[in-house]
């Protein structure tokens, strides 16, 4: 953690007093330095200030917490059957992608620490129809994807009950992850426990759990102990077409690092500690994905591991170490796709605040309830869609649906840095800049388009739908609304 | 804002008015209980109004809904406070954690010490438990700023340690007595009470109930940093009355978890 600033320094003090004069636009908001940034948006507007609590520690747990569910206990017998061993390219491919827009995000970031994330990015520098078709793609997008993580919470509840014993009539994925899907909703209207430190513990307990797993079966893999195994062929029938197909799937791995941005006004120090936790959360699940792609095709052929499904990684760990490797993935499956789900809800319903805020949609939507604290309409606009969505157990198409709507806003975030550093407005200052910002922007925006298609034209058809309802309803309700450069 | 301290002349709240955290949730309709003007009436006090939020909120989003009804009702308690004589600095805060803010603005405004609030019917006689040499400095520097000058009798009390004699403790507090009458206190509005008693918390909580307000230290520095630490809070659970919690010296760079 940085150093608080002085007594000397203070943080603040009013718009009208003279110990705020910001003098330092570039200020490195290093360790002893108060973060200029944080203290431009934190000014006190004489109707109080907000304290930013977050640090470092819980920007990667967001990131990460967010991220790992999906792609190694969902993903990976899907991925396999789909591309084989070189399901691990799909996800190395999906990793480069994310990198190429984190960093630009990380610009964008530095220099708009406010909540909203890729949204207020897009609508400040690009203006308020691009914003207003991400904005409340955003908010759709974090819907599929909760849905989607909901079913995969559902299958690994389900897997409970299957390693119990108990024989259930029905495949109980999708009515438990409906279930899961309720619960947290109210949970999230209703608790007022702080989550945080729960939500490190999670993501601390999960890294410990998949290191001492990979490592035994990465060395397992390699021959060793046991016998080493034969590896299929690499490259599946189709060559590079399944694999490029399986990144568009996998991509929905890689959607948690956006969310580090969401809560962007409650990190500390936000110079310093956005940038690290996007970067830094995309390349550790990164690593985590492709070296559990590699271990789970080295225990069986990718055709079986299909079969397994949703929980691929659990006969995957019992391969290695029987029951208890099973009882083991399991339970971090839990933990993984229960944050994965509970945090994407919260980052709907910060969405839905984010366009409120701008009058993009009635203002009622973040009204907050004073008893409870929390935004009831935003969360039940969030809630709502999610579990009917996740009542359609339609994991693959939720998936894809997620990661377009993303990836459309991922490709806007490059274009907008491109465009602000062309413009170069007073108010952009960035701390961070990206490297190479034209070229990584210009790759990372074509990369994200591109991606979108390789998806099945069931998603790309969603998608778009989504995407020109939210046009309309923009034309419909708000072109008086004027976002470009505004704070 | 109602900032009646000039901001740049920052000798001003070090050496006459020691500076006082009053923290109150002020959205759940904590007020300043009776008593605080009058107990802080030469104090700079920093009128700390904080609003704890669930993490699934956003911070802007409640300022945005509630930032302008608790800044006027924190600028009608400030101007309560400043009447009875007090210089008066309102901070609103919306948090996610209450303890950061707290520790941040301790830290901002270097404040002597945080108010528990409490109320109190008059500021007569003020129970100030010392507890050993260290800070004794803070605690003579807020008991001096805060009393001298008034009719407000001091007790100063020490609980003896196992391996410290009566002559010890008296010894220990005839100084702060000294360093107290150095900073302009009236030596006959000063007693002395040293004590052997098996449970210090039990034994300040029962002379402070002779007494209009507690002064006290923060709890042993070595274990936690939290301004209420537990001591203090037991006090004050005990006592009912306000209780100033005196702030250990913060060394540079240390104040964050």
């Amino acid at each position: 953690m940085d150093a608080p600033d002085g007594p000397d320094v203070p943080e603040s003090g009013g718009p009208s007093d003279p110990r705020r004069e910001i003098d330092a636009p570039n200020d490195p908001g290093g360790v002893d330095v108060p973060d200029v940034l944080a203290e431009v948006v934190d000014a006190d507007t004489g109707e109080g200030e907000l304290e930013r609590t977050i640090g470092l520690t819980g920007g990667l747990a967001i990131g990460i917490g967010t991220m790992i569910g999906a792609g190694i206990f969902v993903f990976p017998g899907l991925a396999a059957e789909n591309a084989g061993p070189a399901a691990s390219l799909s996800f190395a491919i999906g990793a480069v992608v994310a990198l190429l827009v984190a960093l630009p995000a990380s610009e964008l970031a530095t220099a708009m620490p406010r909540s909203g994330g890729g949204y207020f990015f897009i609508s400040r520098g690009l203006g308020t129809a691009p914003g207003a078709v991400v904005g409340l793609g955003l908010w759709l997008g974090l819907v599929f994807a909760s849905a989607f993580y909901l079913v995969g919470l559902g299958s690994y509840a389900g897997q409970v009950f299957l390693e119990a014993g108990i024989a259930l009539p029905v495949d109980p994925a999708v009515p438990l992850g409906v279930a899961f899907g309720v619960g947290l909703t109210a949970l999230s209207l209703f608790g007022t426990e702080n989550t945080a430190s729960l939500q490190n513990g999670i993501v601390a307990v999960l890294l410990v759990i998949l290191t001492l797993f990979l490592s035994y079966g990465s060395l397992d893999a390699l021959g060793v102990f046991g016998t080493e195994s034969t590896p299929e062929r690499f490259f599946p029938p189709g060559g590079l077409l399944p694999v490029l197909q399986t990144a568009a799937l996998v991509f929905t791995s890689y959607l948690g690092f956006a969310q580090v941005a969401t809560v962007a006004g409650d990190i500390k120090d936000p110079s310093r500690n956005l940038p690290l936790a996007m970067v830094a959360s995309v390349l550790v699940v990164g690593v985590f994905y492709v070296v559990t792609v590699f271990v789970a095709t080295s225990a069986f052929g990718s055709a079986r591991l299909g079969e397994f499904g949703e929980t691929a990684m659990v006969e995957v760990a019992r391969e290695f170490v029987g029951f208890p490797g099973a009882i083991a993935i399991v339970v971090a499956g839990l933990l993984a796709t229960f944050s994965s789900a509970n945090a994407s809800i919260l980052s709907a319903s910060r969405a839905v605040y984010a366009v409120s805020r701008d009058d993009l949609i009635p203002a009622s939507a973040s009204r907050i309830n004073l008893r409870y604290g929390t935004p009831h309409v935003a969360l039940g606009l969030a809630g709502g869609p999610i579990v009917v969505l996740a009542a359609t157990g339609q994991v693959e198409l939720l998936a894809e649906v997620a990661s377009f709507l993303h990836l459309v806003m991922y490709g806007l975030i490059c274009v907008a840095l491109i465009r602000l550093r062309r413009e170069g407005p007073d108010w952009y200052a960035p701390s961070f800049r990206c490297p190479a910002g034209f070229a990584v922007a210009g790759v990372g925006a074509l990369a994200s388009f591109a991606l979108i298609a390789f998806m099945q034209p069931a998603s790309i058809g969603i998608g778009i739908a989504v995407m020109v309802a939210a046009y309309g309803w923009y034309r419909y309700y708000s072109t008086d609304v004027e976002l470009k450069g505004r704070f | 804002m109602t900032d009646t301290t000039p901001p740049d002349d920052p000798t001003r709240t070090e050496t006459d008015r020691p500076a006082v955290l009053v923290p109150l949730e002020v959205l759940e309709g904590e007020s300043p209980p009776t008593g605080t003007p009058d107990l802080l009436a030469n104090a700079h006090v920093v009128l700390l109004g904080y609003h704890v939020i669930p993490e699934q909120t956003a911070t802007e989003q409640a300022r945005e809904q509630f930032g302008e009804t608790a800044m006027a009702k924190l600028e009608g308690f400030a101007g309560t406070l400043a009447e009875a004589g007090a210089t008066v600095e309102v901070r609103l805060v919306f948090t996610h954690d209450e303890r950061t803010t707290i520790d941040r603005l301790i830290y901002e405004h270097d404040c002597l010490a945080v108010l528990v609030p409490n109320s109190t019917e008059r500021v007569e006689e003020v129970l100030v438990a010392v507890r050993g040499t260290v800070g004794i400095d803070r605690n003579a520097r807020l008991v001096a700023g805060l009393f001298a000058g008034t009719d407000v009798a001091v007790t100063l009390y020490h609980v003896l340690d196992d391996d410290e004699t009566t002559d010890d403790g008296e010894t220990l507090l005839n100084g702060v007595k000294a360093e107290l009458v150095d900073r302009g206190m009236d030596p006959d509005g000063i007693e002395v009470v040293v004590e052997d008693a098996a449970a210090a918390v039990d034994a300040i909580a029962r002379h402070g109930e002779a007494h209009d307000a507690v002064i006290m230290g923060e709890t042993d520095p070595s274990v936690t940093t939290f301004v209420f630490g537990m001591p203090s809070e037991q006090v004050a659970e005990r006592f009912l009355g306000p209780v100033l919690v005196v702030q250990r010296e913060r060394p540079e760079g240390e104040a964050e978890e």
